[in-house]
């Protein structure tokens, strides 16, 4: 009855928490920046947003092969749409970055950091993941 | 799925909408000492519009108005940016482009392959060509390079029997008659500039006093608008005199954001610049301007621009420098890019250009529809800059605005009172002159 392992894992997972992680320290640095004026913050922040923009691309593209492979199951549906409204912010914020010193982080830059670092918390605390996956394939070769 | 990719494809949408609607407004408006300025806006997506540099045809040139001629002086050229006309009739060309910066954001990657688009990479000579046309007809019969190996030269100027070179960090010094045409002497350094690691505006315009006992020399800022920093803007945005003979220099005026060439009244001696203003608060902000440059004068970088309308981006924020900010005396419209300036000579090319100046406006990379990339004729009265300007060589941009053949920059006048006109597009210097063809 114990399910047998198979040693196949989901990667997305991975990816996804690498992303968030970028983006909840993006809110660290706009915040940091906010505080002491110091643009080197600012900096460090447009380059967070980039980073996790790539492992969201990343993790997008992980997630489609794993489920058409199988070693993802059905998505679930309120991940899925916290992840891709933090995704879509995350694309607004990468842009308001580019202004030029203050208004590239207040207001609206921390704004939107701090929106989608709360929706990776939440994502975080379920996982990082988008799908149910199977960690195991009960049956499989006996 | 298809509903969250629907929210997110609609949201792009919005913003790349919100970029595309953003039109500027008549230039025309933004000439003159009372420019119209709308209200500033933020950009989602940096704006950034260039046409495609491809270069003069041969037997292509640009449009002068009729009675007036234009041909090619050199070509071949490696980026000319500053024409400076010797007192013997020979021209010197200094052919240069900025050092190269690191990028510091995502952004600058991004800007600086557009920017290269427009020709504005290209690698300079890191040299002074020395063109001589002993007969006037605009064709020379010598072209030498006179000093080879500088570091991102832009202002030069002779006095008293030394040429001085203002390179990206250094004014360097060279023994030098007129007649000469080819300097083989080490220069010596006569005054550091501010220069790196940071070094956004590299050109360092210069011009000496009208007794030559001081030079000039227009310092850009560190930053569009403070964005590497304030500790980079330190020493910055200025204009500094400095002692011909010692090299003891001070900051002559400050808040002048990008003061790109700078030139004496004749007969008043009174200097003047064109200065490059900041961008990416709307296409019809902020216009560039002419202005007669003051002894102690400050005039607005970064805090305030047109006098005191403050700019937001700037943190922390500083009113009692806002309070002092001087408005400058003429607007050239926004983000034309002025580069040149040099002041007529009476009636050398046209009663109509007899007492004003010229300002080659190298053309906008961040604007649409596309502004300046041409040279104009500013009348001045009493003194002063007035009334609208007269645009004088045109068509260096294709009229479908895709294509640009080539950009003006520095301009001066030669012994004949000719019009002469560094391209570095193009890698032309350009002549114009009031004599029918011959």
């Amino acid at each position: 009855m114990v399910p047998e392992f198979t040693g196949v894992r989901a990667l997305h997972p991975f990816f996804i928490s690498l992303g968030g992680a970028f983006l909840i320290a993006a809110f660290f640095t706009d915040y940091m920046y906010s505080s002491n004026s110091l643009m080197q913050w600012a900096n460090f922040s447009a380059w967070l947003i980039t980073g996790g923009l790539v492992f969201a691309l990343v993790s997008a593209v992980v997630l489609v092969i794993e489920v058409a492979l199988g070693r993802a199951g059905p998505l679930r549906w309120l991940d899925f749409s916290l992840l891709a409204a933090a995704a879509v912010l995350s694309i607004i914020n990468v842009l308001v970055h580019t202004r030029d010193a203050w208004t590239s982080v207040v207001p609206t830059g921390m704004l939107l950091s701090a929106i989608v670092a709360i929706l990776l918390v939440i994502i975080g605390f379920r996982g990082w993941t988008v799908a149910a996956i199977p960690i195991a394939n009960p049956g499989k070769g006996s | 799925m298809s509903r969250a990719l629907r929210m997110s494809s609609g949201l792009l949408l919005a913003v790349s909408l919100a970029a595309c609607g953003d039109k500027g407004g008549d230039p025309m408006r933004q000439y003159g000492p009372n420019p119209w300025l709308p209200n500033p806006h933020q950009y989602l997506i940096p704006p950034m519009r260039v046409p495609k540099a491809v270069g003069w045809k041969v037997g292509e040139a640009p449009t002068v108005p009729a009675g007036l001629r234009i041909q090619a002086m050199a070509t071949g050229l490696m980026h000319p940016r500053i024409v400076y006309a010797l007192p013997n009739g020979d021209v010197l060309v200094v052919e240069s482009n900025g050092p190269g910066t690191k990028p510091f954001r995502p952004k600058d990657y991004v800007q600086g392959k557009v920017k290269a688009r427009a020709g504005a990479a290209d690698k300079g000579g890191n040299r002074i060509t020395l063109l001589r046309d002993a007969n006037g007809d605009g064709t020379p019969e010598l072209k030498s390079v006179l000093i080879d190996h500088l570091h991102s030269p832009y202002g030069i100027a002779w006095v008293a029997g030394t040429l001085y070179v203002a390179n990206t960090d250094a004014i360097v010094a060279y023994p030098f008659m007129p007649g000469q045409t080819r300097i083989g002497a080490p220069g010596v350094k006569l005054a550091d500039l501010p220069a790196g690691p940071i070094n956004h505006h590299w050109t360092k315009a210069m011009v000496a006093s009208a007794d030559g006992s001081k030079l000039y020399v227009g310092v850009g800022s560190n930053s569009n608008i403070t964005e590497n920093g304030m500790d980079a803007e330190e020493g910055r945005a200025a204009i500094y005199e400095v002692d011909r003979t010692t090299g003891a220099k001070r900051i002559y005026a400050s808040g002048v954001r990008n003061p790109t060439n700078l030139a004496i009244q004749p007969g008043t001696g009174q200097l003047f610049a064109v200065a490059n203003e900041r961008d990416e608060i709307g296409p019809d902000l902020v216009p560039d301007y002419l202005t007669s440059v003051i002894d102690g004068g400050f005039y607005g970088w970064p805090w305030s621009y047109w006098g005191r309308h403050v700019d937001v981006r700037v943190h922390p924020q500083n009113p009692a420098m806002v309070a002092k900010a001087i408005k400058p005396d003429y607007g050239l419209s926004s983000h034309v890019a002025a580069l040149g300036l040099s002041f007529s000579q009476g009636e050398t090319l046209s009663p109509k250009f007899s007492n004003g100046a010229f300002v080659g406006e190298h053309g906008s990379w961040d604007r649409s529809p596309l502004n300046g990339y041409q040279v104009i004729f500013v009348p001045f009265v009493n003194g002063k800059p007035a009334g609208m300007p007269i645009p004088i060589v045109t068509d260096f941009l294709a009229a479908d605005h895709k294509t640009v053949r080539g950009r003006p920059v520095g301009v001066a006048l030669d012994r004949t009172g000719a019009l002469i006109i560094a391209d570095d597009v193009g890698n032309t210097v350009w002549r114009v002159s009031g004599s029918p063809a011959r």
